[in-house]
């Protein structure tokens, strides 16, 4: 069996045995301006499962970010405007939940490493969430170091959060989230303004975070290689819709609408399909898309 | 806007006032406070500044103290200035000596010698205080005492920014340099602070989402994670000044009469010119190098 | 021999404080080349590049622009000839419309009204900013705000440029953009010189690379030879882009007459030959 037929089964074996963890039916967004505007997201229908880990993608504009907010119920309840629909994360209502609440099953991570940061001690910084929920003292000794551990920042309790890289600044702002013990962390395109060690060691946290504690990732990100090989879920949205929805593998192999939306793939893709449509290999519209998968495809071709 | 930075910052150091919890600290100051403001007497003032200045060297912390004090010592040279001449205080007034249509008064000279005494000896308890004091450690004492929650992050935030606006207002000062910015005219304020105006309202906006979805804001008690260590030391400090506070306020108040000199301090003539002359001078020379070293920035 | 636009002779750079973020650097760049810099963060390709402009003066050493020693002039001189372009364009802008924007740096040089009008044209055509000229610089995308970062800069029209990561940050239609650019500025006879980790850019669009690791300028040279390289792409923990690695790959286990290809384009093109034969 070829490796994205295993995928697909592979996936169709997940999801059978986890439960919907986010909920979003019909959910249309627009952000109140001075002049008449369009929906940032319109018609968003779109069920995650416990444990996946979704890679977000799209142009600039296409929607992600607003999306993302309205995951923890920053939007309606921070950012008003025009909503329609329903958002269920973790059977909680984010219209209804209070955003506080919200924190304690979703944690988020922006894309500026720098500007989440606030305290004069990592460890102070860990706490920050941790302290406005009223948790006692002694839990949050407790909780501080596991958090720092797990994004492997442990012996930099004392240092200022200021002084850190730019990677390490966005392990602690998932450090600071995951102290909360959320069960789903979503990070908009944290590795943006990363350079890349700092990249390799926030996906190498984000990884480790879906593989090893089975939390849900929802991460919005160009770095299409990398999603290529960790995600086992690709969304992608065009001008606030959601044009595909399904295993990298799937999404990827949908190579003329990623033209179309000027969308980057990964190069062993693109490789692939232009060799398929020079007559030189015959991939029946199943494409490689890592490195890996690509040496297997490639090697009666190329060697 | 280089030279002019002042340093009101801890201080690092390993002396007892260092290891003292701020709250023991905060009570000294408070009883400063109560003390400066019972009392115009310069000889009691004057014996409050003292003992600030040997806490100063116990604290080991002359440097960063000169630095303030070398700022608001020439402001407050202004005081003498204007009290000699028009003192706040109740008529009639003594001349000591007059010129140039001026007449210089003793209940000025008074008047202005207190209130520089006092400003000097409460500012040197408070720089004490800051300069002894991990910041986050005196924030999380005080919040213990009541201080909101919010003005413990407010006021710890902007301790961060204040450097870190410092340093990108060098880039941008960089970025404008390297499109041919000349000077320090008019011309050249927008392109520097602009940039940098955008970029704190840029971070403001994105900590201010990223604080919300960390559940910040919301009601309910706070628990603290910082703990700033009480020792036994720190509770007879605190005692010490408690008690000496109140002895002193008794004290002053008892002989409040006997201690107004208002009336009775002889200033010689040449003594109160030459004051005043010398505090008008200082504080012009302090104008004049703030005013240059903001024109060379 | 052409006089290289730039060279830098035995630079060393040490920061207040003590640090040493260049040790004996040697280097010359010849007119109308690309050049990429690379190597990890505190490497000290930010600190060489940032001696082009005179942003920051040798501890020891020289560097010359055009023959002549740099050292006597201020940033602000050497922009004339040397345009520096912001990693992050918000640092730089601030006017109110990008058309103001573009006429600070030509008018801060002293060119002409009437030139400088030209030169906005010319920009506002070469970068495709049309619909934003009246536009405030804040009020557009961040990508697009890269490009007019780009732009004001391209109005002072220096021989040199120095790009710091011109691609981070950006979607990939701003992306495409900007090396369609840096190809047209060479093609204008200007040399470009990019800072920047976008593995792409620098196989696809760079003549030279240099590559830097603690402080030392460990090689120089083209793409193809350094990303053929392993042990020294490992060592500064770079990794070359994902086709150029698969052609690698190909090589080591296949034939070694498999080409080593920069692009996807270069790929397909060598295997559309070897099944031609």
């Amino acid at each position: 069996m070829t490796s994205p037929e295993l995928r697909k089964i592979q996936r169709r074996d997940f999801i059978m045995d986890r439960k919907p963890i986010i909920e979003i039916k019909d959910l249309t967004f627009t952000y109140i301006t001075k002049t008449v505007s369009e929906p940032a997201i319109r018609d968003i229908n779109l069920t995650i499962y416990e444990g996946e880990y979704v890679a977000l993608m799209g142009l600039n504009g296409s929607g992600k970010t607003t999306l993302q907010l309205c995951l923890n119920g920053v939007i309606p309840n921070m950012i008003t405007g025009d909503y329609i629909g329903t958002v269920l994360v973790d059977g909680k209502d984010t219209f209804e939940t209070p955003v506080r609440e919200m924190a304690k099953a979703v944690g988020m991570v922006f894309d500026n490493p720098a500007f989440q940061m606030s305290q004069m001690f990592v460890a102070e910084e860990v706490a920050l969430g941790m302290e406005s929920l009223g948790i006692s003292h002694d839990e949050m000794h407790a909780r501080v170091p596991k958090a720092l551990q797990l994004v492997g920042l442990e012996g930099l309790e004392d240092r200022s959060p200021f002084e850190l890289s730019g990677g390490q600044q966005q392990r602690l702002a998932i450090a600071s989230a995951l102290a909360m013990e959320p069960k789903i962390v979503v990070m908009d395109e944290p590795t943006s303004n990363v350079d890349p060690i700092g990249k390799e060691e926030v996906f190498s946290v984000a990884e480790k975070l879906n593989r090893e504690r089975n939390m849900t990732v929802v991460m919005a990100e160009h770095e299409v290689e990398v999603i290529a090989a960790y995600a086992n879920r690709v969304v992608v949205m065009e001008k606030g819709r959601i044009v595909l929805n399904g295993t990298p593998q799937e999404v990827f192999s949908h190579v003329e609408d990623f033209h179309r939306m000027q969308l980057r793939l990964p190069q062993v893709t693109e490789f692939a399909y232009q060799l398929e449509k020079s007559g030189l290999a015959d991939f029946h519209g199943v494409y490689p898309i890592t490195l890996g998968e690509a040496e297997a495809a490639f090697k009666d071709l190329l060697g | 806007m280089h030279g002019v930075a002042i340093p009101i910052t801890m201080i690092p150091g390993n002396s007892i006032i260092h290891r003292t919890n701020p709250l023991a600290k905060l009570i000294w100051v408070v009883g400063y406070l109560v003390l400066a403001f019972l009392t115009r007497n310069p000889l009691v003032l004057g014996i409050l500044t003292l003992l600030g200045l040997i806490l100063v060297q116990m604290a080991h912390i002359w440097r960063g103290f000169l630095m303030v004090m070398r700022v608001l010592v020439p402001i407050s040279l202004m005081l003498i200035v204007l009290q000699s001449i028009a003192p706040a205080f109740p008529r009639p007034w003594s001349p000591i000596i007059s010129f140039a249509g001026l007449t210089i008064y003793r209940e000025g000279i008074y008047s202005g010698l207190s209130l520089l005494l006092r400003i000097t000896s409460v500012t040197t308890i408070a720089m004490i205080l800051i300069m002894t004091s991990h910041p986050s450690d005196l924030f999380t004492s005080m919040q213990k005492v009541g201080m909101p929650y919010v003005l413990n992050f407010i006021l710890t935030m902007t301790l961060q920014l204040i450097p870190i606006l410092q340093q990108e207002f060098a880039v941008v000062l960089s970025a404008q340099k390297s499109r041919g910015l000349k000077g320090t005219g008019f011309g050249a304020v927008l392109p520097s602070m602009v940039p940098v105006f955008v970029g704190a309202i840029e971070r403001v906006q994105q900590l201010s989402i990223s604080l919300e979805s960390r559940a910040f804001g919301s009601q309910g008690a706070k628990t603290s994670y910082r703990e700033v260590a009480v020792t036994p030391k720190d509770y007879v400090i605190g005692a010490v000044g408690t008690i000496l506070t109140i002895i002193g306020a008794y004290w002053i108040i008892v002989n409040s009469a006997a201690l107004d000199w208002s009336r009775t301090m002889v200033f010689a003539p040449y003594f109160a010119l030459t004051l005043f002359l010398g505090a008008f001078i200082g504080f012009f020379i302090f104008i004049v190098i703030v005013f240059r070293s903001i024109l060379q920035a | 021999m052409a006089t290289p636009i730039l060279k830098v002779e035995n630079l060393q750079h040490v920061y207040p404080g003590g640090v040493v973020a260049l040790r004996d650097v040697n280097l010359e760049i010849k007119p109308a080349e690309i050049v990429g810099v690379i190597g990890q963060n505190g490497s000290g390709k930010t600190t060489l590049v940032k001696h082009f402009n005179n942003l920051l003066k040798p501890t020891t050493g020289k560097v010359y622009f055009n023959g002549d020693d740099t050292a006597p002039l201020t940033v602000q001189q050497m922009s004339k000839n040397v345009g520096y372009v912001y990693q992050n364009p918000n640092q730089q802008l601030f006017a109110r419309t990008v058309q103001a924007e573009l006429e600070f740096g030509p008018r801060n040089l002293g060119v002409s009204e009437e030139e400088i009008q030209e030169r906005c044209e010319n920009a506002v055509e070469f970068f495709g900013l049309q619909e934003l000229r009246e536009k405030h610089p804040y009020r557009i995308g961040f990508p697009l705000r890269k490009l007019v970062g780009m732009a004001s800069i391209y109005t002072m029209k220096p021989a040199v440029f120095i790009l710091d990561e011109p691609t981070t940050g950006q979607d990939n239609i701003t992306t495409q953009t900007v090396y369609r650019l840096i190809r047209r500025l060479r093609d204008e006879g200007a040399t470009v010189v990019c800072v920047a980790h976008d593995m792409i850019l620098l196989a696809e669009v760079v003549d030279r690379l240099i590559v830097m690791r603690d402080s030392l300028l460990i090689a120089d040279g083209k793409p193809r030879e350094i990303f053929s390289n392993h042990e020294l792409l490992a060592s500064t923990h770079l990794m070359p882009p994902q086709i150029t690695e698969l052609s690698l790959r190909m090589r080591k286990n296949g034939s070694a007459s498999s080409p080593i290809c920069l692009s996807v384009d270069e790929y397909l093109n060598a295997v559309k030959q070897l099944r031609a034969k």
